[in-house]
């Protein structure tokens, strides 16, 4: 620059005092940690879709291999895989065998991240900080669940100082009846939680029809053993399996309770998150090393925080920690485009959402676990690929992603796409 | 009265410490952007305002200061990182003596007020330089790794240095230390507000703020610990640095745009004049005089302080304010990038409560 030009940028940076958090957030520097690649498995019915018969490690390794090869990055330059997954046994082992398995080098290390529903946005983090940190350079954060094969047993037996503990003891009520907790305390109503339904199946139909979920999706290759006849074949699976088309607010009122035991008993398989199999990967490095590669940049990681709350009511985590990430990056809710908040139940959904006075349009626009699942350990990662396909269908930047957490907390990330 | 610095838009103006008529101002083509400088040293008589010299540069000059031990000196920086001494009883307009070190903008310079045989420097090259006048080199550099936009001599100590800079930081000096890695560096607070501490329960939670640029800062000029700073958010805090933990001790708000330059009153303890981006120069009452009306303990340093006045003359950034050492205590100048300097008095853009306080 000239020097005119840097005494006249001077002097215009003294005139945006105000310049807000958005344009520094947009701001491109060679510290910045980015997103090279980004994608996800179908996510289909645990039980019944196209990976019910495939084990976690098979997804991983499917899944890995995908990134290996469409990434275009040299895998001995993958110093780290983050694997967020919540119920597998062994994790440790599988994950670490699954990166070799799927052709990296024994170079590359694993590691898992558990934070319930929050795994795969917690591997990101994982991977971002220890680039931010110097520990490494590049790395692959992964969520995976296969609720299929792993079944969700709730909480193991705890000791008595928990079950007799006024609060710490509510992290043995199962999720369903946290849900009827939100719903009882914060007096939503039924016909608001299966509105809030019916919207995400309808926007997930939407998304499918019109081929934008598509950008999110790579197909995959796994057995399948047909349940009547026994015979195993291959097949390619490649589309959500969840999506209910047609599905209304009145179609929804009319399915009974799924927990009469616990008031007021409000939830149903209508409107809360389906028990699902998936998996989703993000590639992450400094914009300096992907320039250096040559790989192209599809979006931006600017930060993630973490809050707890009380576990009886952990569905309102994201009304906590979406403010605490907004605060934290400078944004204000006016600055977002997109806001991915898991679908959990839509009891948490529908509080978040007001409490929060966010724009129902920027929320989860192409629908959310009720309509295609939620594979706890795969979510977090998710979210974020669809948040980024999202915004560059609409030409928009910035994105939150936010879920909240089982035995009460909530976790939020702030992305950038940069298509 | 007022004195127009016809094609060139002012950056500074200073009264001279001998003479209660004399002033010096700096002001540069094209906003200071691109093209030439120059400096006037003007007169005050009862006809209005005349220059009595005027210098060309060949660069952008941004600040002045009077030499302290000669009455007919004074010392530039400017764009291209040189800082030139021109001496009024020289016959031609060149300066007399002209340093060379900073690589960049020299955005301010200060003389040393107890010994009056140095003076400081500070550049958009990340240092603020201590020179000797008679010397041909600068005595010490003190890094500052940012873009230093004010340099000063505390008042009363002849080794005392203080800086602002862009990266929202002022920074004492103090060069009795021996010769460290630390560069003399004995406090850097920071304007913005220190982090909170996680779980300490010491002491009330302080609001904090963005870092932002700080662009002017001044030392008052009878309570030698208080420094005053602003920039860009618009606020001027004072802090007091004998406890720089403490946070700023009052924050004044009321700037719509940057604040451009600070300067206490030489008379009055508590109050000081500031330019600002807002096209106002306003007088404040940093809340510290003993008159000032009571106030909360537990209200914070937003609470302390008060706008005593602003003058609204000025149709462009107000760039340059000083205040005159000698007879009544209320007249200032103030040059803005309208081409003007105007000499007014503080008084009557008060109410009467206020003026009253000036003699």
């Amino acid at each position: 620059m000239t020097t005119a030009g840097q005494r006249l940028s001077s002097v215009l940076s003294h005139l945006n005092p105000l310049s807000t958090g958005r344009s520094r957030l947009l701001q491109k520097n060679p510290d910045d940690i980015v997103i090279t690649y980004a994608a996800r498995t179908p996510l289909t019915k645990a039980k019944k879709g196209g990976l019910k018969d495939t084990p976690i490690d098979d997804l991983l390794i499917a899944l890995l291999t995908i990134v290996r090869e469409q990434s275009k990055l040299d895998p001995n330059l993958v110093e780290d895989v983050c694997l967020g997954n919540v119920l597998a046994p062994g994790q440790a082992y599988m994950a670490r065998a699954s990166v070799l398995a799927a052709g990296y080098p024994v170079t590359a290390a694993a590691s898992v991240a558990n934070r319930f529903c929050s795994s795969g946005l917690l591997a990101v983090q994982q991977i971002a900080n220890q680039i931010i940190a110097g520990s490494i350079e590049i790395g692959i954060a992964i969520g995976a669940e296969s609720m299929s094969t792993n079944a969700d047993g709730g909480a193991p037996t705890l000791s008595e100082k928990i079950t007799n503990h006024p609060i710490s003891s509510q992290n043995l009520q199962p999720m369903g009846q946290t849900s009827e907790n939100v719903a009882g305390d914060f007096g939503i109503s039924r016909e608001k939680m299966d509105e809030f339904a019916a919207r995400s199946f309808q926007r997930a139909e939407r998304s499918q029809k019109e081929g934008w979920v598509k950008d999110e999706i790579v197909p995959i290759e796994v057995q399948i053993k047909d349940p009547k006849t026994g015979v195993v074949e291959t097949k390619i699976i490649d589309r959500d399996d969840g999506v209910r088309y047609g599905t209304t607010a009145e179609s929804l009122g009319k399915i009974r309770a799924a927990f009469p035991q616990w008031k007021p008993s409000q939830t149903t398989g209508g409107n809360a998150s389906q028990i699902t199999d998936g998996a989703a990967a993000i590639l992450l490095m400094k914009r300096s090393k992907a320039e250096e590669l040559g790989q192209t940049i599809v979006g931006k990681f600017c930060g993630a925080t973490i809050v707890g709350l009380a576990p009886r009511i952990m569905g309102i985590g994201p009304s906590y920690a979406i403010p605490k990430i907004l605060e934290k990056t400078g944004l204000t809710i006016a600055d977002l485009d997109v806001i991915e908040i898991n679908e959990a139940f839509a009891s948490m959904g529908v509080y978040c959402v007001e409490k929060l006075g966010l724009d129902p349009e920027k929320v989860n626009p192409r629908g959310g676990a009720i309509a295609f699942g939620h594979p706890l350990g795969c979510t977090g990662a998710r979210q974020i690929v669809t948040a980024l396909s999202e915004l560059r269908r609409q030409d928009k930047r910035i994105a939150v992603t936010s879920m909240c957490v089982g035995t009460g907390m909530g976790m939020a990330g702030v992305f950038v796409s940069e298509h | 009265m007022e004195f127009r610095t016809a094609g060139y838009n002012g950056y500074a103006v200073k009264y001279s410490p001998y003479f209660d008529s004399r002033l010096a101002v700096v002001a540069s083509a094209n906003f200071g952007l691109v093209g030439n400088g120059r400096v006037y040293i003007l007169g005050l008589d009862a006809n209005g305002i005349h220059a009595e010299r005027v210098y060309d540069t060949p660069d952008s000059v941004y600040d002045l200061a009077w030499a302290e031990r000669n009455e007919t000196q004074v010392i530039v920086g400017g764009g291209d990182g040189s800082i030139k001494l021109f001496d009024t009883k020289s016959p031609d307009n060149f300066p007399v003596q002209e340093w060379k070190e900073h690589n960049r903008e020299v955005y301010s310079v200060n003389y040393n007020l107890v010994t009056k045989d140095s003076f400081v420097s500070s550049s958009w090259d990340g240092t603020v330089k201590v020179w000797d006048p008679v010397r041909p080199n600068s005595l010490l550099t003190l890094p500052t790794h940012s873009c230093t936009y004010s340099t000063a001599f505390a008042p009363r100590s002849p080794s005392i240095i203080s800086a602002v800079s862009s990266d929202s930081h002022l920074r004492i000096f103090d060069l009795r230390t021996n010769p460290s890695s630390a560069n003399h560096l004995v406090h850097l607070i920071p304007i913005h507000g220190y982090p909170p501490m996680p779980g300490s329960t010491y002491g009330p939670p302080r609001q904090t703020y963005a870092p932002s640029e700080c662009l002017t800062h001044d030392w008052n000029k009878y309570r030698d610990t208080v420094i005053a700073t602003a920039g860009v958010d618009q606020l001027i805090r004072t802090f007091d640095i004998r406890n720089p933990k403490a946070g700023p001790v009052a924050i004044l708000r009321g700037h719509d745009y940057a604040v451009r330059k600070l300067s206490w009153s030489p008379h009055l303890s508590d109050v000081l004049l500031s330019g600002s981006y807002d096209m106002t120069a306003r007088v404040w009452s940093d809340g510290s005089n003993a008159n000032a009306p009571s106030r909360p303990a537990n209200l914070g340093p937003e609470a302390w302080g008060d706008e005593l006045g602003r003058m609204n003359v000025h149709t462009e950034f107000v760039t340059g304010v000083d205040w005159c050492l000698f007879g009544a205590e209320g007249w200032v100048a103030t040059t803005a990038w309208d081409e003007r300097v105007c000499v007014w008095d503080v008084r009557s853009v008060m109410n009467p409560a206020n003026a009253s306080r000036f003699n």
